[in-house]
């Protein structure tokens, strides 16, 4: 399947920035086997200082962007063309958690895409009892790990509405558990929680979701939105798979990964420490179309 | 086991009287009498000095020791409440005393050891091969909060990861020394070995040079020096970064950075500009490329690291990656605290160095491992539970970590559940059995427990170790009261020698040829805190001279509603004062206001300045409590007034004339003719009652100058003519003008090709207009508008070089 991605963020500053560091991390990577980058760009308005990428731990593309000038608005604009495989999600050859624990343990690495790195409280989320029981309680029975992964992802689907207003971008996971709503961002940090609390290794998945928009309406430009899901450690043969609780499925060649981490802090869109007094309002416009 | 004092226990040692009433615990090991009883050959020369000054001498030896730490300032901070207060240090007075044989073993242990942390960091930030071999769990390093991920990959620009350790070492009861802990994130307390070391010689100066003490100043110079040469290589200067004044050592970093000549600096002092770290200074911004840093590695960079961190620098990882910056020690390294790594430090040793460990460490399991977890739980009640990832030092740790028999059994067996359920959380460990030496309480010699803290730095010939350190002592027999923060006490550390010493200095020697450094550039946090410095002392000193005024004439008229004390009490008034309180409030804030300044700075100033701050503010304090109105608080005025001179003489008399000195001394001025000009304006007015003539001349300190100069013709426009336009009356307005335009002209870019800058332009404009005009023209509107235009100069100065 091959995308054009566009994505558009858009700072106001109520006061004016006296400078200012960023870091964004925005641009989808090439993942073998799962999709590949055709060309990608990005831009930013007023142009600053001094611009420079790296790659970090995750091996997310990184853009550092270092502003002196004083300014009043950040534009971010990205547009990447992205082939996704349509890859058929794999049989389940997962073993049973008591196996799986036994070979996180003969896993002696820590390479960023080690499970050791996916499995205790990391910045965004904490472990908390009430969601590893909650996990213990909707994977009962579950004979491997991807049945018990498939189970929480739509159990949560299941039990969380779908409220923009009820968090915000700063929302701990065990808030959002409590209130049983979010947006794709809490679910994701919830199913996290949820799955390492019962010794499952999970992380963060960033990216974009090409959504089809109701039967007979037109698309609307920059309906889309980014969009969260979750990576789950599903034993030596399987490797990681990527679940989706938002829309209670196993992503899939609708899903354009950015990037990963073990929580939104190690693949938030922008990091900055900004010279000012004001606080700033935020809008984005995300349009995902299929070229073929 | 054999206990190394069986054969002493219960029977009073022979030798010197003032041990006569040394009585060592059964089974522990003592530094100062040998197993067989007997005092150690060392210990003997101390303590039959100690007996040859007598108790009452001793006693006022030791008072002499403390009197010095007073003067000199030091203080940690202890936290017992939401914000720490400053303490006196806890000097411990008797020297621990170690014998040449001893320190060897020491010293060779701990290079080594320094050598297999380097190996260990190097891989776990490097190519992970000791974690592919089964060597170190994978756990330990990707469950650490200590791992910092945005660092891995990053070779430290100098080639190594750690320059600078400490290690807490403790005397087992088999005699031989074991680590108890490693520091190697930012070590603190080699500032505080030297501040021991120069009270307990300021004590026992004959007694220190007739032992063979090593010096302690040769390791600090060889440290220095290799410091500078790796900035010299790089082109850029030398910083210590501290998290600020309310860290509990920043009396330490203060005192370090005097030492050893470094510039003191905070993250808000750095900026990143292309990938390399530049100090802002006054005149601009500099390059610097080593940071010898006291701030934990988490808080130094709030972009890539820990995002709430308020002291940090905001690019600081890219300057890393960039490799423009040798940071001591490199960013990561406090993983190499973390408790349970001491568990693989054997095999380590073995699999990396290919020997033994020359210092064994106390015996740790990780309860990650099935067999240690076991052992843990079958040996609980003798083991110190705690967690695996702390990075607190076992005897440190009083909330996490504790004996397992002394776990209450109510909470025993969930602590167990967890044990079994995330075993890699957690630690057993060898529980301390220290040594105990010699303290001095109430004019006795006593056996407490002691550890003591060695400190290991890189050098060109490699790693040196400091021979001394910081011995902690208990404060009780119960090992666990260590810690400084319930109330240890901290001891200098004697390596004896067989030979002569050579005597050490960081001072040039003779022979040596002499390089005068050029003066380091001014940040500019401490440039602007030199200003406030300089305000706030000025603005008392103004309060102050009114305030007596006032109360003096409160005192001889003996009612408050008479014109001239409500016309006075009206100024006061204006500027946060009010008259009728005794000490009034707005003063005492301005002192604490001075005090706070001054804090900020305090490696950039004399001991003594800071000491006299610190005097007039509890004076000012201790006024509050008891001082009345009318003659009483005009003694009290005469006293603070005096005291604010002895401030300004010890600070202007003594601080050299570079930018610091200048930043200090346009504060002093601004504030002084702003102050001078108000008071003018409003004790020359029309509405001014009889007798402001007389206030002025007193406040304004110049009586005498006025009759002298004026004894004719005195009057409103004498007094002006004299506190105004005269320019040789050091407190009239154009006097403050005048040396204001000139040190403004001096500062960087004051002058840049003859063009002046615009606060230099503004200082010789107010300087003009005052040059020009005769006392008729200065009325109070003039006055005020010139007070203003001041006020508008100091904006100037912030705006040209603290931004």
């Amino acid at each position: 399947m091959l995308y054009d991605v566009r994505l558009a963020l858009h700072y106001d500053y109520d006061a004016t920035v006296h400078g200012g560091r960023h870091l964004i991390r925005v641009a989808p990577i090439s993942v073998p086997g799962v999709q590949r980058v055709v060309a990608s760009g990005l831009s930013f308005e007023p142009r600053p200082q001094r611009e420079s990428t790296f790659t970090d731990f995750f091996g997310n593309s990184v853009t550092t962007l270092t502003y002196v000038m004083p300014h009043d608005h950040l534009d971010i604009r990205l547009t990447a063309r992205v082939q996704v495989e349509d890859n058929i999600p794999p049989a389940d050859l997962s073993p049973s958690r008591e196996v799986l624990r036994q070979e996180i343990s003969r896993h002696w690495s820590v390479e960023p895409d080690s499970p050791h790195h996916f499995l205790s409280s990391s910045p965004r989320v904490r472990l908390v009892a009430a969601i590893t029981q909650y996990g213990e309680d909707v994977t009962a029975g579950t004979p491997s790990v991807m049945a018990a992964a498939t189970a929480l992802c739509m159990a949560i689907h299941r039990d969380f509405a779908y409220d923009s207003k009820a968090t915000d971008v700063e929302t701990k996971p065990a808030e959002a558990f409590a209130l049983r709503k979010g947006v794709c961002q809490d679910f994701a940090h919830v199913m996290i929680a949820g799955l390492r609390g019962i010794g499952i290794p999970a992380g963060y998945v960033s990216g974009f979701l090409r959504t089809t928009p109701p039967a007979g309406k037109p698309r609307l430009e920059g309906a889309d939105a980014m969009h969260a899901w979750v990576r789950a450690w599903c034993g030596q043969h399987v490797g990681w798979i990527e679940f989706d609780p938002t829309n209670a499925m196993i992503a899939g060649p609708d899903h354009i990964s950015i990037g990963h981490g073990r929580d939104y802090a190690d693949i938030s869109p922008i990091v900055g420490v900004l010279k000012t007094h004001g606080s700033h309002e935020t809008t984005q416009s995300v349009d995902v179309i299929r070229v073929e | 086991m054999e206990m190394r004092n069986q054969k002493s226990r219960g029977k009073p040692p022979a030798g010197p009287s003032i041990i006569a009433d040394y009585r060592l615990q059964p089974g522990v090991p003592d530094e100062m009498i040998d197993p067989d009883g007997n005092i150690r050959p060392g210990w003997s020369q101390l303590m039959a000095a100690f007996d040859k000054l007598g108790p009452a001498e001793l006693a006022a030896r030791f008072e002499r020791a403390d009197q010095y730490l007073r003067d000199a300032g030091v203080f940690y901070r202890k936290y017992d409440g939401a914000e720490g207060k400053e303490r006196a240090w806890p000097l411990a007075h008797v020297p621990l005393l170690i014998e040449e044989a001893d320190w060897s073993r020491i010293s060779a242990g701990l290079v080594q050891r320094s050598e297999l942390l380097e190996t260990v960091i190097a891989d776990i930030y490097g190519d992970n091969t000791l974690v592919q071999q089964g060597l170190l769990p994978p756990e330990l390093v990707a469950r650490n909060g200590e791992f910092l991920r945005p660092l891995v990959g990053v070779k430290p620009v100098s080639g190594h990861y750690l320059h600078f350790c400490a290690f807490e070492l403790g005397r087992g009861p088999d005699g031989a020394w074991w680590v108890l802990g490693d520091r190697a994130q930012a070590p603190s307390g080699a500032g505080f070995a030297l501040e021991n070391r120069v009270a307990t010689t300021r004590a026992l100066s004959d007694i220190y040079s007739d032992m063979n003490v090593q010096r302690l100043a040769g390791f600090f110079r060889d440290f220095r020096d290799k410091l500078f040469d790796d900035a010299k290589r790089d082109g850029g200067r030398v910083g210590i970064l501290t998290p600020g004044q309310l860290n509990e050592t920043y009396f330490e970093h203060a005192y370090i950075a005097r030492y050893l000549g470094l510039m003191l600096l905070e993250g808000e002092d750095l900026i990143v500009e292309d990938g390399k770290v530049m100090v802002r200074t006054v005149a601009g911004p500099k390059p610097v490329s080593v940071l010898w840093r006291r701030v934990d590695a988490s808080f130094v960079d709030p972009l890539e690291l820990r995002y709430d961190s308020r002291i940090g620098t905001p690019g600081m990882v890219e300057a890393l990656r960039h490799g423009s910056i040798s940071m001591i020690n490199a960013l990561g390294t406090g993983i190499l605290e973390t408790r349970a790594l001491a568990a693989f430090m054997p095999r380590l040793a073995q699999k990396l160095l290919g020997g033994k460990l020359l210092l064994p460490e106390i015996a740790t399991w990780w309860c990650g491992q099935a067999g240690e977890q076991k052992h843990v739980l079958d040996n609980f009640d003798n083991l110190l539970i705690g967690p695996a990832f702390s990075t607190s030092l076992p005897f440190d740790d009083l909330r996490g970590t504790a004996l397992g028999s002394s776990i209450p059994s109510d909470q025993k067996a969930a602590l167990l559940d967890r044990i079994r359920a995330s075993g890699a959380d957690y630690v057993g460990q060898e529980p301390v059995r220290l040594s105990t030496a010699p303290v001095y309480v109430d004019g006795k010699l006593q056996p407490r427990p002691i550890t003591l803290r060695v400190y290991a730095a890189r050098t060109a010939q490699g790693w040196t170790i400091m021979p001394g350190g910081f011995a902690r002592v208990g404060s009780s027999q119960d090992t666990s009261a260590i810690a400084m923060q319930r109330g240890g006490q901290a001891a200098d550390v004697w390596v004896l020698s067989s030979k002569p010493v050579e005597r050490v200095s960081l001072l040039p020697q003779d022979g040596q040829k002499l390089v005068r450094n050029a003066p380091g550039s001014l940040p500019s946090r401490a440039a602007d805190n030199l200003i406030w410095l300089g305000r706030y002392a000025e603005r008392c000193e103004a309060t102050v001279r009114i305030l007596r005024a006032y109360n003096a004439r409160l005192a001889e008229l003996s009612k408050a509603d008479l014109p001239i004390l409500t016309h006075c009490a009206a100024f006061l008034d204006s500027i946060d004062v009010d008259a009728s309180e005794p000490m009034p409030q707005g003063l005492l804030a301005s002192i604490d206001s001075a005090v706070h300044s001054a804090g900020q700075i305090r490696d950039r100033f004399s001991p003594d300045g800071w000491l006299a701050l610190n005097d007039l503010q509890k004076t000012a304090q201790r006024f509050a409590t008891k001082v009345r109105s009318g003659d009483d608080a005009t003694r009290s005025m005469t006293v603070l007034l005096r005291k604010l001179a002895g401030f300004s003489g010890l600070v202007h008399e003594n601080m050299y004339r570079f930018a610091g000195w200048r930043f200090l001394e346009l504060g002093r001025r601004l504030e002084r003719a702003i102050q001078i000009a108000r008071i003018l304006s409003h004790l020359t007015g029309k509405d001014a009652p009889d007798g402001s003539l007389e206030m002025l001349l007193e406040i304004g300190d110049s009586v005498m100058s006025h009759r002298r100069r004026y004894s004719v013709s005195a009057g409103t426009q004498s007094a002006i003519d004299l506190l105004a336009l005269d320019p040789l009356n050091p407190r009239s307005v154009l006097f403050q003008i005048a040396e204001l335009r000139a040190q403004i002209e001096m500062l960087p870019g004051g002058i840049d090709d003859g063009q002046l800058s615009s606060a230099a332009k503004a200082a010789l404009q107010i300087e003009t207009d005052l040059r020009i005009a005769d006392p008729a023209d200065m009325t109070p509107q003039r006055l005020d508008k010139m007070a203003a235009d001041i006020g508008m100069l100091a904006s100037l100065v912030a705006a040209a070089y603290f931004v």
